[in-house]
């Protein structure tokens, strides 16, 4: 092994997954560094499950090769791979106290009595719960099973720790405050980690790097920041987010700049985009509610007047609707920067820079 | 109020029912027993089973009988439930048919059946003669181990149906969890599977052992008069002998020993860990 393969901790090769005729998961290509936190994050049925499943033994790819800490692993049983992994249900023994959940991997690995009620004493000062040790799991809430299935898994210093939609099962507010602490836990302890999830919030601010998946196909893998800017593909940018989608026709390309005209009747300028265009290409137009501003009317250097047709106030942002042309624009706006009245009828002003519009080709059915 | 009444009026026909051919019956024998041949009040019924030796070691044959039977139930049971719960709907289904599907015949001729087969002439000896395994033919039948076979035929169903329903609710993902924390299929069995299917093994074992007690028509056609049981001479004493009173008093001590045997297994096994992991 070179020394640049030793820090690999993971590493999918061309993994493919069947049942029956149905491919589940094509062509999987991944490397997770040591200390790493990466992200699947893909709509319902995409593979995610199927594809953690695979990692930890409890499937085995049809085609191609996985390999932990550089040791080939296609055919090794679930028990002898040394992972952690929590699971959607937090799948705690229910016959067995706090403390005895946690120390099952280690009663299994022979460590000695004293070591272990250390052990276990120091991952539930982690996870803040050292006072419920003594408890049954349906004696505790359910944020509090999943940190105890969190410290089960981390209590064995896994090589690799598998986390499968472990928030899901929460409420909005637990959800928040498991995130943050998953956060702390993956920066004091550094496991190299693999986490489930749908939730785009979930994986943008948790993960080193994000795997988004579509229907068993890498889509894009690349930093949050990357997947959020600059989406490989329609689908990337439309399932991170809300969108603004207008279809229109390539007008000018220039110096790396695009101009579209659109259906609608609205000049769009964008910025760079990661693949060519040509004048007279049919594309789809890309704008964020939250990076378009409301202005006064008139002044519109990007963008166009039109009318609010709809305001509603939810706390921290008002989310509106303006009609601008034959297109209706959802725009996102902090209450901050906006000095205007929000009335429905009134005429308002749509901007946006044009480093911020996306734009994807048409595909050819829609031309 | 109105709740109280209506859920009287529903139960008075099965209490009317259980207080008429259970209850009232059940007081009858019991003043009976207590009647010496002249009629009088007396316990010398009872006193004569717990002193003499020949009915001591009856019901010790009973109960011992019925301890092999829950033995192999149990052992030969609990696979059968364990596939039946990784099994899909459709073959549990198949497998509880296939399971009760004997009940549809009399225990008679399932017994007459058990009597061909392991009788000297019987298949099983004439293959192991055959084979040369053995040189004279195996006595499986008229002993314990004859009647202990026809009792775990007739009473396996209710251990694998009673363990099986409750390794159905075992949620499998904690097999998962056992795996990836380092447990053999092994290791998985004894600290999950096994602890957690408790509740239905206690039903099983309290369920055979009470039907083995006071089971009567296989230990008499398979255990011949050699293996006599407390049901078998209970019969004989009211059938034959005509000593109704001896008769009741032993069906008593068998239920006595019965509720007192099982109320002890259930305070051996219902320590605090059971109760707190097993009732809501
Ligand atoms: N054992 C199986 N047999 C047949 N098809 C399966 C099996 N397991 C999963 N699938 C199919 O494979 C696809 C991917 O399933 P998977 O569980 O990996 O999805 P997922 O991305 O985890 O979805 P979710 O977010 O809903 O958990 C789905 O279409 C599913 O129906
Ligand atoms: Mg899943």
């Amino acid at each position: 092994m070179s020394s640049l393969n030793s820090m690999i901790d993971v590493e999918l090769r061309n993994i493919q997954k069947r049942f029956q005729q149905n491919v589940v998961v094509k062509d999987f290509s991944l490397q997770v560094e040591r200390g790493e936190f990466v992200s699947f994050l893909g709509p319902s049925g995409c593979g995610k499950t199927t594809t953690l499943n695979m990692i930890a033994g409890f499937l085995e790819p049809d085609e191609g090769d996985l390999f932990i800490k550089g040791k080939r692993m296609n055919g090794v049983p679930p028990y002898k791979r040394e992972l952690g992994m929590v699971f959607q249900t937090y799948s705690l023994f229910p016959h067995m106290t706090v403390a005895e959940n946690v120390a099952y991997g280690l009663k299994l690995r022979k460590v000695g009595r004293a070591e272990i009620e250390e052990r276990v004493k120091r991952v539930l000062d982690l996870v803040k719960l050292p006072h419920v040790r003594d408890r049954y799991p349906k004696q505790l809430s359910g944020g509090q099973r999943q940190r105890i299935a969190i410290a089960r898994a981390l209590v064995i210093e896994p090589s690799l720790l598998l986390l499968d939609e472990p928030l899901s099962n929460l409420d909005a507010k637990l959800r928040e405050e498991l995130r943050d602490e998953l956060k702390r836990l993956h920066q004091e302890i550094g496991v190299t980690t693999i986490f489930v999830t749908h939730d785009q919030e979930e994986a943008l601010s948790l993960s080193d790097r994000i795997v988004v998946l579509n229907h068993g196909c890498v889509e894009q893998i690349g930093t949050p920041t990357e997947i959020y800017n600059q989406p490989a593909s329609e689908f990337v940018h439309t399932f991170i987010g809300k969108t603004n989608k207008l279809s229109g026709r390539v007008t000018a390309v220039a110096a790396g700049r695009v101009t579209v005209e659109t259906d609608g009747g609205l000049t769009v300028e964008a910025g760079e985009q990661r693949q060519p265009f040509v004048a007279g290409q049919r594309v789809h137009v890309f704008i964020r509610p939250e990076k378009i501003r409301l202005t006064d009317a008139g002044r519109t250097p990007n963008g166009g007047s039109g009318q609010l047709v709809m305001a509603s106030f939810l706390g921290a942002f008002t989310e509106c609707e303006v009609r601008v042309g034959d297109h209706l624009l959802s725009v996102k706006v902090q209450m901050v920067d906006s000095t205007l009245n929000l009335n429905p009828g009134q005429t308002v002003g749509c901007s946006w820079n044009s480093d911020d519009v996306l734009i994807m080709p048409a595909a050819r059915d829609a031309g | 109020m109105n709740r109280r009444l209506s859920i009287l009026l529903l139960i008075a026909p099965s209490m009317a029912v259980l207080l008429g051919v259970f209850l009232i019956p059940m007081l009858l024998m019991f003043l009976l027993s207590l009647q010496d041949e002249a009629e009088q009040f007396s316990l010398a019924n009872y006193l004569l089973l717990v002193q003499d030796p020949y009915y001591l070691e009856l019901l010790w044959r009973t109960i011992r009988v019925s301890l092999w039977t829950v033995l192999c139930t149990l052992l030969l049971g609990f696979p059968v439930a364990m596939f039946m719960a990784n099994a899909s709907g459709r073959v549990r289904g198949i497998v509880a048919v296939l399971i009760l599907a004997p009940h549809l015949i009399s225990v008679v001729i399932r017994n007459f059946g058990w009597v061909v087969i392991l009788g000297e002439k019987g298949w099983i000896n004439e293959t192991l003669l055959w084979l040369g395994l053995i040189d004279k033919p195996l006595r499986l039948l008229y002993n314990e181990l004859g009647v202990v076979i026809g009792l775990t035929d007739a009473f396996i169903a209710y251990m694998v149906l009673a363990i099986a329903t409750s390794l159905y609710g075992i949620d499998t993902s904690l097999y998962k969890a056992a795996a990836i924390l380092g447990a053999s299929r092994i290791r998985t069995f004894f600290s999950v599977t096994l602890p957690l299917s408790l509740p239905g093994v206690v039903a099983g074992i309290t369920l055979v052992f009470s039907l083995s007690m006071s089971a009567f028509v296989t230990p008499a056609l398979m255990g011949g008069s050699s293996v006599k049981v407390i049901p078998v001479i209970a019969y004989e004493q009211i059938m034959s002998t005509l000593n109704w009173p001896l008769g009741a008093a032993l069906a008593f001590l068998l239920l006595g020993s019965s509720i007192l045997l099982v109320s002890l297994f259930a305070r051996l096994v219902e320590t605090k860990r059971y109760k707190e992991v097993f009732t809501a």
